[in-house]
């Protein structure tokens, strides 16, 4: 097989609103948790969010946007790709090519917009300016429109690991040579909807999250958008970066619970133990892990058994979303892109608000940052529906 | 890409147990709804639970999971799946002001409950995703399919599309001008001149691996995009025959997504005429209605065509003029006039 590799990044977040700003909070060990400013709900004084101080009528008069009806999960979304695909050096032909393809993920999608989309469901209201706008595939379509691209255009849903599943789309799409590169990533904003359906399930954290921690109390919610630029390792010419490449991927499903983990996290250590396959690694040879690690009672403990299962001596480890909150369909996209950064630049970033580790499996996140050969890295994503995905970057 | 092993489907037709497709039945205020079974094989205390689109895509999956046939993996497309408990807990977050809200809506809210309950009911822990890409998203999930089967043809997956009619769903649709403003018969939705289509639903399910033996059909090639000129749309078909369809062989059946909408009807037409008077034209969207993954619903009636070497009058749009065997098929669907796919479908041969 051909390696993929990655030639483009974009990225907006809580801790950044680009590759740049986001690497140097995270080797800050910066915190992007904070209350909630840009829209009004019963819980922004109760719970605080990983939300990016960047009003929708900012992010409207950057990024030029003349339509109406565009969301704020777009706006996130348009931010980041127009990073990637300025980084990748990507000109408007190749965009356009039938051979870009364009993979997105989201969890949200429209539905930021909660009150207006409950509004529009109902039948004796008139129509308003976001009908087009509320379904997961809308941001796909405005960024295909915006740019022309040629290719597919697809949009994918796996809940909190749906971003990962993208990328896994995209690089098959380029190994089946449907494509020669593929702009694949996730996009998912704050929302109403999000917030009261976590709370109703009582995994909100009503301070900063602490993943991995013996008290860790829930997760943050956060929002935010990252795009990775795949292309085949062939046709990378001239002078253009390669960050890392994509060498193995894997989507399970636990079959257990709809909205928690197995016991002994049987989808995630297959999904593990399968990425590790298709890389053909040996567990031994994977220097760090980026986990899905939400902070949640279930997440942590259970994500900790499969990686004491699958791993003699489990690896350095951390959770940036203790940096960043639980950014849902965008998550896996995002700290993907970590991960590249922890190979391109060579360096681990510290995991941070943690104290105690979890009794029953006394795993220590890594909380410095350092300087170190790293040669290749996981990525771990879970979702409701027990969808279960894990990456492998490795040094380009 | 791929062979087609099995298929069910629940439609508003007789498409589900006995097969009897010369039964056609009439949409009701311009929507077909499923003619759904009673679901022997779900527990009824998890079909309670279910919203509709995913009982329709369990009820669809499981007698074709039958038999200890385990798939590598569950591929799901769908657009609606999910919104009905979306809404709902949308109403829930209104109605209540943000308090005591029960969280089995939210859980169920996402495209992704139809791929994972069934996942989860028949304990499948291999590769489970929903596509959810608007009109293409049953189009992207036969090229995920292929995908991994061209990673290994040895696998066997599910592969499925199920959208559904919920107030929810039609009331956006509606206001976005997708269906008819009359009411219409689907008998007499070819006849209509007007803007929109009718609503409709299905589940439509089919085992799909990279191994010839027993297929009942091999989809040999798809192609998906984005155009609004008639004549662009034709001329792609034109050559996706060419590229395509082996040397010696040639189409026979054309199958189309023409739906009654007076704004998409030249495209059909458009590729209509590419088609030689050899070719046999059938229509089936007055069967099941317009939604998004209803091209799934022409691939299932392909695969019955092909079987049955047999085509129900009220499909026919235009008869071949001289008849002979069904083998090798093109499948024409167009969403909101845009958004294209060409699907070249053969019989096991």
């Amino acid at each position: 097989m051909k390696r993929v590799v990655i030639t483009g990044l974009g990225i907006i977040s809580s801790i950044g609103n680009s590759v740049s700003e986001n690497r140097s909070s995270l080797r800050e060990g910066i915190c992007g948790i904070s209350s909630l400013q840009m829209f009004p709900s019963k819980f922004s004084d109760i719970y605080p969010f990983g939300e990016i101080k960047i009003s929708n009528e900012t992010l409207i008069n950057k990024l030029s946007v003349s339509e109406v009806g565009v969301t704020r999960t777009t706006l996130l979304a348009l931010h980041a790709f127009i990073e990637a695909i300025a980084d990748s050096n990507l000109n408007k032909e190749e965009i356009s090519s039938s051979e870009t393809a364009l993979i997105g993920a989201s969890t949200v999608g429209g539905m930021c917009l909660t009150d207006e989309m409950y509004n529009d469901s109902q039948s004796n209201t008139l129509g308003s300016s976001y009908l087009d706008s509320y379904d997961v595939g809308a941001t796909n379509i405005y960024l295909q429109k915006r740019f022309s691209i040629g290719g597919p255009v697809n949009t994918i849903n796996t809940a909190c690991s749906s971003s990962a599943n993208a990328i896994m789309y995209g690089a098959r799409l380029i190994n089946s040579g449907r494509v020669r590169r593929a702009i694949v990533g996730g996009f998912d904003s704050l929302a109403k909807f999000t917030i009261n359906g976590f709370n109703a399930l009582h995994i909100l954290s009503n301070e900063s999250c602490t993943p991995f921690d013996e008290n860790r109390n829930g997760l943050n919610l956060g929002e935010g958008a990252a795009f990775l630029v795949l292309e085949k390792e062939e046709d990378v010419c001239g002078n253009k970066r390669i960050y890392a490449s994509l060498s193995g991927y894997s989507n399970t499903n636990d079959s257990y619970h709809t909205s928690s983990l197995s016991e002994n996290g049987d989808g995630p250590y297959k999904a593990m133990k399968e990425a590790l396959d298709i890389a053909k690694l040996d567990p031994s040879l994977i220097d760090f892990i980026n986990t899905h690690g939400t902070g949640t009672e279930n997440n942590d403990v259970v994500e900790s058994r499969a990686m004491i299962r699958l791993f003699q001596h489990v690896p350095a480890f951390t959770s940036t979303k203790a940096n960043t909150g639980h950014t849902l369909g965008a998550a896996a996209a995002i700290e993907a892109l970590y991960c590249i950064l922890n190979l391109a630049e060579q360096e681990i970033y510290p995991h941070i608000n943690f104290k105690t580790p979890i009794s029953s499996t006394g795993l220590y996140p890594f909380q410095l940052y350092k300087k170190t050969a790293l040669l290749h890295i996981m990525s771990n994503s879970f979702g409701f529906g027990g969808n279960c995905s894990s990456l492998i970057f490795s040094k380009a | 890409m791929f062979y087609i092993q099995l298929t069910s489907c629940i439609s508003p037709q007789e498409s589900f147990g006995i097969i009897s497709l010369d039964i056609l039945h009439e949409s009701v205020d311009n929507k077909l709804i499923a003619n759904e079974p009673k679901y022997d094989a779900i527990p009824p205390n998890i079909l309670r639970r279910m919203s509709k689109a995913v009982r329709m895509g369990v009820g669809a999956a499981l007698p074709i999971l039958q038999n200890k046939l385990m798939p590598d993996g569950i591929i799901i497309s769908t657009v609606n799946g999910g919104k009905e408990d979306c809404v709902k807990f949308l109403k829930q977050i209104s109605d209540y002001k943000e308090e005591m809200l029960s969280p089995l809506n939210f859980v169920n809210s996402m495209p992704n409950s139809i791929s994972s309950q069934i996942g989860l009911i028949t304990k499948n822990l291999g590769y489970n995703i929903t596509h959810a890409q608007q009109g293409l998203a049953f189009e992207y999930s036969m090229i995920d399919a292929s995908n991994l089967l061209f990673e290994n043809p040895r696998r066997t997956y599910l592969l499925g599309a199920v959208d559904d009619i919920s107030s929810y769903n039609y009331s956006f649709e509606t206001k976005r001008g997708c269906y008819k403003k009359e009411t219409i018969s689907n008998i007499s939705l070819y006849g209509s001149i007007s803007d929109g289509s009718i609503a409709g639903e299905a589940a439509c399910m089919f085992i799909v691996s990279g191994n010839q033996k027993d297929a009942i059909a091999k989809v040999s090639a798809l192609d998906i995009f984005y155009h609004d000129d008639p004549s662009i749309v034709s001329d792609r078909l034109a050559n996706f025959i060419s590229k395509h369809l082996p040397e010696g062989e040639k189409i026979d059946l054309l199958i189309t997504g023409e739906n009654g909408d007076n704004r998409i009807l030249k495209y059909y037409e458009s590729c209509e005429l590419k088609m030689k008077e050899e070719v046999s034209i059938v229509r089936f969207k007055h069967m099941c209605g317009e939604y998004q993954t209803s091209s799934s619903m022409g691939l299932w009636l392909c695969c019955q065509i092909f079987d049955a070497q047999y085509i129900p009058i009220h499909m026919l749009k235009r008869a071949a003029v001289t008849k002979k065997k069904y083998k090798n098929a093109i499948l024409y669907n167009n969403y909101h006039g845009v958004q294209h796919s060409f699907t070249l479908v053969s019989m096991n041969y």
